[in-house]
């Protein structure tokens, strides 16, 4: 197991900055998701640590040795790509053995490496079939074992299931997930897909133009983003905007809604300023009797998904949309309450446009 | 229905192909059956004169191993010098890649005639190499560079790259990058990776390139008598001998049918040879 260490990580091409300063460490055995919308930096910095781009400043680091000049072929990684990059003339088999041949491993050796690493993605009967004559999931299986069977210091993947269908898409989260931590190795993974990163995760790395804005366990991302714009991007997000009221001696701060009720917001007490911005997640709000919530509201959509139902909701406060269950007998023009719970409830910064951050 | 449409989409071509390939080679066969006469193209009966007498004359037999042999050497050279220069266009960047592509098309915009007499003017005894190593002192009898194969297999060479190149840099643009990252991120190197991944995967279009440059070779007329001037003897010059010279139709069909049956065999068994089970 290999610790991962990105030191003040720059690359420009020309003069543009693609990484403004990339600080990451990725502990033994993590598994950690860099996240963000396309053009943020996260595929820039993958090919970075694989060495396919040669980075600007800074280091990068394998268990303390500084391997940022060292060529791709003598990095010691695993990678999958996208597009799986299978060798498209060599059988399932001979796929795997490629990697071990380079190692100079001998012959017995490697085809018991390779019996047990197409075992383990589940591919036994397929060794002598081509790429060609498998599926997508079958072949992303064999991108992964080609890329674990060499047992390299870590493992680098490049969204290796957005090509994938949603169903397939489930379930190879899943069977990734559990390799990963059957192997244990340290993993550092790529995707603009927020529930694949947050499933996934230990950690999750959000990037945005080339920074880092946000590297925590998924709950905190989610729960507790750094900043708006996180907020927004990871999951759906209510912002509002709200008053101050009073900092009560015992700690956190009242806001008051429109029509009057206060609402109490316990996390962050200390926060500057005469306005608050406050983020409440839809399913984190419950729709009530119009006289039993914090806030008054009409629904103008409801949405029927299945397991849950959306509802978009006028209310003084914006449009605020919140997610409930199916149980709930709702329709469109029906005026209800709204009912927030003060615990959950997330101020932060103002990140908007010409706001300061 | 369906189907009904999509043939009456073909039928065009299947008409043309029929009326000027498939009756053409019927004619030619029937030709080559018939008895030699004297005064006229061909006189009345059946014989297999004409294919006898091919293989009976060592003059005509022995032009037919002849011209395998300058497709083959050709293509070879072809390929040895086609290979680098896809490889260059395929991995240039966008901004050079429309140039280097003019650049191995711009011989074709030019006659084919036009060509092969510049090789005469560069070549000959009197041409533009001999002339300059005899003005420098170098040789005082000039090299022989024309009317033997060295000159004609040049020749060739040069106009025929294009449709190895072509190819080449399909099968080449056509693959995906990142096999090679792949690759090197398995621990390959370079060499490697052109030896075990890049080339092998080319595979489809190096068939392609040699089929299509062998079979070219072997029956173009122009740059084998303009640069060989009769004396590199191929079963194409001496078919359009005796057809059109000679006035020998009968021969002229059967030794036509005897290069295209050969060359069908020789483009069989490399396309046996170079089969691709993955693809």
């Amino acid at each position: 197991m290999t610790e991962v260490s990105l030191r003040a990580l720059k690359k420009y091409y020309g003069k543009t900055a693609a990484l403004k300063g990339i600080s990451l460490d990725v502990n033994h055995g993590e598994f950690i998701s860099l996240l963000g919308p396309s053009g943020c930096g996260k595929s820039t910095t993958l090919k970075c640590i694989a060495g396919f781009e040669e980075i600007t400043q800074g280091g990068i680091f394998f268990d303390n040795q500084d391997i940022s000049h060292k060529l791709p072929e003598n990095r010691d990684i695993g990678m999958v790509f996208q597009s799986y990059a299978l060798f498209p003339h060599m059988t399932v088999a001979q796929n795997l053995a490629f990697g071990l041949e380079m190692r100079r491993v001998s012959k017995s050796e490697i085809k018991e490496r390779v019996m047990r690493a197409m075992d383990m993605v589940q591919l036994t009967p397929y060794a002598d079939r081509y790429p060609k004559a498998l599926s997508g999931g079958q072949q992303q299986r064999v991108a992964l074992a080609r890329a674990l069977v060499i047992e390299p210091a870590i493992l680098l993947l490049d969204e290796p299931l957005a090509n994938l269908d949603a169903k397939l898409r489930d379930e190879m989260r899943g069977f990734i997930r559990d390799l990963q931590k059957r192997v244990g190795i340290t993993t550092i993974y790529v995707t603009h897909d927020q529930d694949e990163a947050m499933t996934m995760s230990d950690r999750v790395v959000v990037m945005f133009d080339g920074e880092i804005a946000q590297a925590a366990a998924p709950e905190d991302v989610y729960n507790a983003p750094a900043s708006e714009r996180i907020a927004r991007f990871v999951g759906n997000a209510n912002i509002l905007d709200l008053a101050i009221s009073a900092r009560p001696e015992g700690g956190g701060i009242e806001t008051r809604l429109p029509g009057g009720t206060t609402l109490h917001v316990t996390a962050s007490a200390d926060w500057a300023g005469e306005r608050l911005r406050i983020m409440a997640r839809p399913e984190q709000i419950m729709l009530t009797a119009p006289e039993h919530g914090q806030l008054g509201g009409r629904i103008a959509k409801r949405y029927f998904s299945g397991g849950h139902v959306e509802y978009s909701i006028d209310t003084d406060c914006d449009e605020i949309a919140v997610v409930g269950p199916t149980t709930q007998n709702l329709k469109e023009g029906d005026t209800v309450g709204l009912c927030f719970d003060p615990a959950r409830l997330w101020p932060m910064p103002d990140d908007r446009d010409g706001a300061a951050p | 229905m369906k189907r009904f449409r999509a043939y009456f989409l073909i039928a065009p071509t299947a008409a043309l192909l029929f009326l000027f390939v498939i009756l053409p080679y019927v004619t030619v066969l029937v030709m080559s059956f018939r008895a030699p006469a004297d005064g006229q193209p061909y006189g009345q009966g059946f014989s297999i004169g004409g294919y006898t007498q091919f293989f009976r004359e060592s003059y005509y037999a022995i032009s037919l191993p002849q011209t395998l042999a300058l497709g083959m050497a050709t293509t070879f050279f072809c390929l040895l010098l086609g290979y680098p220069i896809a490889l260059h266009i395929a991995t240039a960047s966008r901004k050079w890649r429309g140039l280097l592509y003019g650049i191995v098309l711009s011989p074709l915009l030019v006659g084919i005639v036009v060509r092969s007499y510049g090789w005469t003017i560069l070549l000959g005894n009197s041409g533009v190499i001999n002339s300059t190593l005899r003005d420098l002192g170098i040789i005082t009898r000039p090299l022989p560079l024309m009317y033997n194969n060295f000159g004609v297999i040049l020749a060739l060479t040069h106009v025929f790259l294009p449709f190895m190149v072509l190819p080449l840099l399909s099968s080449l643009q056509s693959m995906d990058p990142a096999i090679a990252q792949a690759a090197r991120s398995l621990g390959a190197k370079r060499l490697t990776i052109f030896r075990r991944i890049t080339f092998p995967v080319s595979m489809p279009g190096v068939q392609a390139g040699c089929i299509l440059v062998f079979v070219l070779a072997i029956s173009s007329y122009v740059t084998p008598s303009l640069v060989g001037g009769m004396r590199v003897k191929t079963t194409t010059l001496l078919v359009i001998d005796a057809l059109i010279d000679q006035f020998q139709w009968p021969f002229g069909s059967a030794m036509a049918l005897i290069l295209a049956v050969s060359a069908g065999i020789v483009v069989l068994v490399f396309a046996r040879l170079t089969r691709m089970k993955w693809n």
